[in-house]
């Protein structure tokens, strides 16, 4: 920082704080007066800059005094109160309307293990009833009938061309016999 | 309510709708069944219940937008949250009284005492937002040179000051609170670059909020 380069940047950086200081001061009362005579004069500018500077400053001075010297002005402190009401209200609807991750990953659990226990009770009754003997075993036959009975339509088709083939084949091994 | 204050919030209530410009006095008797001549004793002219108007809203907004300047929003880093719903408190304030937003131009140049009262109105702003910033540095939220955090100030103050103006241009009439929620998104969209990971994930809740909203404002 002690170089020259740091130093123009500090100060570059130093003018443009203070400028917008200078905005943030013209807020204040005396901002009405300040601006009419901004208005009406514009000679007066760099005195009236310096002024905005000061009250830029000065505001944020007060505002780190308030903060610790608490509890001196009781209106202001209602309004405020106000806000940090409202401000609670907000975080009330935020937090109903908020997507908490956990509870939706909770909810999820729960409705699997609701699930979950539903099934075994179905197949406990079912075997209770004599309807299935082995839950597992049931669930089998009936994901293999399907593909048995493709197995055989394919095998059937399977069996009907052979003979074409052996046919042909058979005529073929005639001929390669006749040629031999 | 007595009738004076009933002329006011009717009044705001007809700006609000359809606009200042195309709102007479006489629209105002009428929506509040008296008549003309009573309306005129209690205001001479929309012209001052056009100030009234604006000096309610310029005293309740300045102390909501003092509130930061007094007293950082957020103690620590656990309820730096609580600087984000304030952004909801200002804008559903501006939300009341938006007429002026919508017109401002007009509204300025035809009253040189608003005009001066909005300049107010506009530092204060870059002064709570400043804080708030500020704050939020202090307390490690975010990370940024200080020259970055003055233009980022003004860049919030800018979105704060005419998101409503951009709404109304870019979308049809949409429900206030998905709005003004897009709104308060939109500034902590600037603020996000900034942000470390834990308050990331808040404004991705946030994100998520408003997404939720659209779908449920659009009808299909």
């Amino acid at each position: 920082m002690s170089d020259d380069k740091g130093k123009v940047t500090d100060k570059a950086s130093e003018i443009a704080k203070n400028i917008w200081l200078a905005g943030v001061g013209a807020y204040g009362k005396a901002a009405g007066e300040a601006q009419d005579r901004l208005e009406k004069a514009g000679v007066e500018t760099p005195k009236l800059f310096k002024d905005l500077v000061k009250a830029g400053a000065a505001l944020e001075e007060e505002a780190k005094d308030k903060d610790k010297g608490k509890d001196k002005e009781s209106p202001k402190r209602t309004a405020s109160s106000s806000v940090e009401e409202r401000i609670s209200k907000v975080r009330e609807n935020f937090s109903l309307t908020r997507p908490s991750r956990s509870d939706e990953l909770s909810s999820l659990h729960a409705k699997i293990d609701l699930l979950s226990n539903k099934l075994d009770l179905l197949t406990n009754t079912l075997t209770d009833q004599g309807v299935i003997k082995v839950p597992t075993t049931r669930k089998k036959a009936a994901a293999k009938k399907p593909a048995v009975k493709k197995a055989t339509a394919k095998k059937t088709a399977v069996k009907k061309a052979p003979p074409k083939k052996k046919a042909a084949a058979s005529s073929r091994a005639k001929t390669k016999k006749r040629q031999d | 309510m007595k009738t004076r204050d009933r002329i006011l919030v009717t009044s705001l209530e007809l700006f609000n709708a359809e606009g200042e410009a195309n709102t007479t006095t006489i629209d105002i008797a009428n929506e509040l069944d008296i008549s003309p001549g009573n309306l005129y004793y209690h205001f001479k002219g929309k012209d001052e219940i056009i100030r009234e108007l604006f000096q309610q809203y310029e005293l309740a907004l300045s102390d909501t937008l003092t509130a930061p300047i007094e007293q950082p929003l957020s103690s620590d880093r656990n309820n730096v949250e609580d600087n984000w719903y304030y952004l909801y408190v200002v804008m559903e304030e501006m939300y009341n009284y938006r007429f002026f937003y919508l017109n401002l131009d007009d509204i300025r140049h035809r009253y040189p005492d608003i005009r001066k009262g909005f300049r107010r109105l506009i530092q204060l702003k870059r002064a709570a937002l400043f804080a708030i910033c500020q704050t939020l540095l202090q307390q490690a939220v975010i990370e940024t040179e200080e020259q970055q955090m003055l233009g980022l100030v003004d860049n919030m103050t800018l979105t704060l000051t005419f998101w409503f103006n951009y709404d109304q241009l870019l979308t049809e009439v949409r429900p206030p609170q998905v709005t003004i929620h897009q709104g308060v998104l939109q500034m902590m969209t600037m603020v996000a670059p900034y942000l470390g990971d834990e308050q990331l994930s808040f404004y991705r809740d946030c994100e998520s909020i408003y997404a939720t909203m659209l779908e449920q404002s659009t009808p299909d």
